[in-house]
């Protein structure tokens, strides 16, 4: 048992500034390669879990972090190294898509990293052809839909190299061949993934486990085919088994 | 606002567009200072510059239709501001170079933002030195322009369909609530993208 | 109040320019100081929000309607310093994105709008801050430094097109300023509301900014006061004359002679003329001492808690 885990959070809890309990001692981990849905209705702290995994949250390093992310606690000196370890991509692309054009938005990265000239425009052009944009460099952020918006925002994660990818809705917005696009893109990712979203069927097709969060406590952690498939526990914290499933899964 | 309501034309492959973005903005600057140079005695210079920006322009493919129309949209604003002339004797005259002059000078900035895309004079501005900090609050600000112009405008349709009455106090209330709403979530869109920021590696 | 390209002349120009340049440095350093890495997008976005604010129409009267300029604002929000470098970027996009305002005119519409504005609002605030305390307090000062500044930048304007042989300094001060008077009374309220509804969503904003830097820029604001006087006394002092040594020099004086048509409004002709700079001086006094009055009432008014169900 020697392996190191690609992601472990012990015991976290995180309270908002005004005092509302948003995260109550949540524990799982992630080995190395895996694909994993974090599932729960709003309000969950789903989004909020995320912005913990590359050290958003909380504000102030605490002095014995909850995290490790590849064996790294997540302490104030080790941020940096550990936010290119993990690729964050947000619900929002305009929030993650943040420079004028998609060429700079994709170097952003690798450019705080010290990549620079034809290093540079080779690996915005790699990472733009694996998400299908290839020669997408000059295009502005506004004047693409929404699906390549996303896409251009996981060519920028991806530029960075990380090796844990962390999605917050991936799927939301998207028309439905936006979203066939992107999961078959995301099934494609050799890396460990978490992938938080209401999306249920996504999630049945990409992971082979999910973590259930309700309250800001792990409420059930197992196998995607047996969580999902039970109406009941679905039910009880504001989602539903999805109807694709109950077709390959019979209950039992 | 359309999503290419500014840079319609910025994005031709015509030979004014492959021009060194350096080269465009010199040229224009240069133009500019002569525009300022003309003697009021001499308005056949006008004609000279006014013939070198139609050849541009044609040069440039864009459709004059649109250049026109840009123009038109603009003048207004040089008007006004030529009116002063009528303030002073010689009125006439005085007023028609002041549009003469300006409107040409309007030609030029407009030839060359439309033939530039943003980005492009940003990254001259960053070459030439500008503060970081000032051109990252620029490239921020253009890059956002639309978001929050969509934000206001979803804003301001939730607020008229809940309109009835028509007081005037109110109604500045009304619009003051949706700028208010407007600048709270702008705030919060900041901290979102502070965070994308940081999750990609960026140190001030 | 945008300068276009072709009323400045080449020293006018650059003279703004170089004295804007100026500015900025001293508002970047300032802001770099304390800088909070957070506060990079904020302005930015803050940026933006001026700029989409600008396009919200106050109905006036009869069709007509006003906007906001958004200096008092920026600064009430960000603080002076931060609120300079807001209004640069906002000035910069609109002059090489929109064309509104010129590119050689840039420098003057930096100094009127970016610098002068901003700063102004933020120090004409400043006593109704201390005598008030609080929100009210804020939203007081934020009104009347709405009207300072442009007022302020109105009258700046003004200068420049004088100084630049555009219009005589005499008739285009009265003007300028004389309409200004009333669009800062306008953008004194309107910026009131704003804040106000901006207090009353996210109380946080509106109490954190600009705290703390109160001597420092009260410096800033005298030198760069100083800095408009030296630049604008050469000129001044020697009104009516050297205006017209200006024009002279630039050609205009020849355009005097017998015009085709009358004009409308001919130097020697206009009644009263002798003391359209005093009345205006005596207007921008009343206003002052009026608007003094408006912030305060208006900054009590809106501070209070709201009964329900009001907008």
């Amino acid at each position: 048992m020697a392996a190191v885990k690609a992601l472990e959070v012990t015991g976290l809890s995180y309270r908002y500034p005004d005092g509302t309990p948003a995260l109550d001692g949540v524990s799982f981990a992630l080995a190395e390669g895996e694909s994993v849905g974090l599932i729960g209705p709003n309000g969950a702290g789903k989004s909020t879990l995320l912005l913990h995994l590359n050290g958003l949250l909380p504000d102030v390093p605490p002095a014995e972090p909850a995290v490790r992310v590849l064996g790294q606690p997540l302490t104030r000196d080790r941020l940096p190294g550990v936010r290119r370890e993990v690729g964050l991509l947000f619900q929002d692309p305009d929030d993650q898509l943040f420079c004028p054009t998609v060429r700079e938005d994709v170097a952003f990265g690798p450019e705080q990293f010290g990549l620079a000239g034809p290093d540079l425009a080779a690996e915005v052009a790699r990472c733009l052809a694996t998400v299908g944009l290839a020669g997408y460099e000059d295009r502005l952020p506004h004047h693409l839909s929404r699906g390549e918006k996303r896409r251009v925002c996981l060519a920028g994660v991806l530029a960075c190299r990380p090796r844990l990818l962390v999605f917050d809705e991936p799927t939301a917005d998207l028309d439905p061949r936006g979203r066939r696009d992107l999961k078959a893109l995301l099934a494609g990712l050799p890396v460990t993934k978490l992938i938080a979203s209401h999306d249920l069927e996504m999630i049945a097709a990409l992971c082979p486990r999910v973590v259930l969060l309700d309250q800001g406590r792990v409420v059930a952690d197992g196998p995607a085919a047996e969580l999902l498939a039970d109406e009941p526990l679905m039910l009880a914290h504001g989602l539903e088994r999805p109807p694709g499933l109950s077709r390959r899964h019979p209950p039992g | 606002m359309r999503p290419d309501f500014l840079d319609r034309h910025a994005r031709l492959a015509s030979p004014i567009h492959r021009l060194p973005t350096a080269v465009k903005a010199g040229a224009a600057l240069l133009l500019l200072i002569a525009l300022a140079l003309v003697p009021p005695r001499q308005p056949w210079l006008f004609a000279l510059v006014a013939l070198l920006l139609v050849a541009v322009a044609g040069a440039s493919r864009i459709p004059p239709r649109f250049l026109l129309g840009r123009l038109l949209l603009l003048e207004p604003l040089a008007l006004g501001v030529a009116a002063l002339a009528f303030l002073q004797p010689g009125g006439w005259r005085h007023f028609l170079l002041l549009v003469g002059r300006s409107t040409l000078a309007l030609g030029v900035v407009l030839l060359l933002s439309q033939t530039t895309p943003f980005a492009a004079l940003l990254r001259l501005l960053r070459r030439l030195r500008l503060p970081a900090l000032l051109v990252t609050l620029l490239a921020l600000m253009y890059r956002y322009l639309f978001v929050l112009a969509d934000e206001a405008e979803r804003l301001q349709r939730a607020r008229a369909s809940r309109t009835f009455s028509r007081r005037r106090g109110r109604d500045w209330r009304a619009i003051a609530a949706v700028a208010g709403r407007l600048f709270g979530r702008a705030s919060e869109r900041s901290e979102r993208i502070y965070g994308a920021m940081c999750a990609r590696g960026w140190r001030p | 109040m945008h300068i276009p390209d072709g009323f400045l002349d080449l020293p006018t120009a650059t003279g703004a320019a170089v004295l804007a340049a100026g500015g900025v440095a001293v508002a970047l350093r300032e802001t770099r100081r304390r800088l909070e890495p957070r506060q990079v997008p904020l302005m930015a976005l803050t940026a933006t929000f001026v700029f989409v604010a600008q396009m919200l129409n106050f109905p006036v009267a009869a069709g007509t309607s006003g906007h906001l300029i958004g200096a008092a604002l920026a600064a009430a929000l960000v603080g002076p310093a931060a609120a300079v470098l807001v209004l640069t970027t906002v000035v910069v996009v609109q002059c090489l994105v929109f064309a509104d305002g010129g590119l050689l005119a840039l420098g003057a519409n930096l100094l009127n709008m970016a610098l002068l504005a901003p700063v102004a609002a933020w120090a004409a605030g400043l006593p109704l801050r201390r005598t008030l305390p609080g929100l009210a307090g804020r939203l007081a000062g934020a009104t009347f430094g709405g009207w300072v500044a442009v007022v302020l930048a109105a009258a700046a304007c003004a200068g420049e097109l004088a100084l630049a042989g555009a219009a005589p300094w005499r008739t285009v001060a009265p003007a300028m300023i004389g309409v200004h008077l009333l669009i800062g009374a306008g953008e004194g309220v309107i910026t009131a509301l704003v804040l106000a509804a901006i207090a009353r969503a996210r109380p946080e904003l509106v109490t954190a900014a600009g705290a703390g830097s109160a001597r420092r820029f009260l410096r800033t604001g005298v030198l760069v006061a100083l800095a408009l006087a030296l630049f604008a006394a050469p000129f001044a002092s020697s009104l009516p004359d050297g205006l017209e040594a200006v024009a002279e020099r630039l050609g205009f004086a020849a355009l005097e002679q017998p015009a085709a048509l009358p004009a409308p409004a001919p130097d020697y002709a206009l009644p009263g003329l002798a003391s359209p700079l005093a009345a205006t001086a005596a207007a921008g006094v009343l206003g002052a001492l009026g608007m003094l009055g408006v912030a305060l009432l208006l900054g009590r008014a809106l501070a209070r808690p709201r009964e329900a169900g009001s907008a």
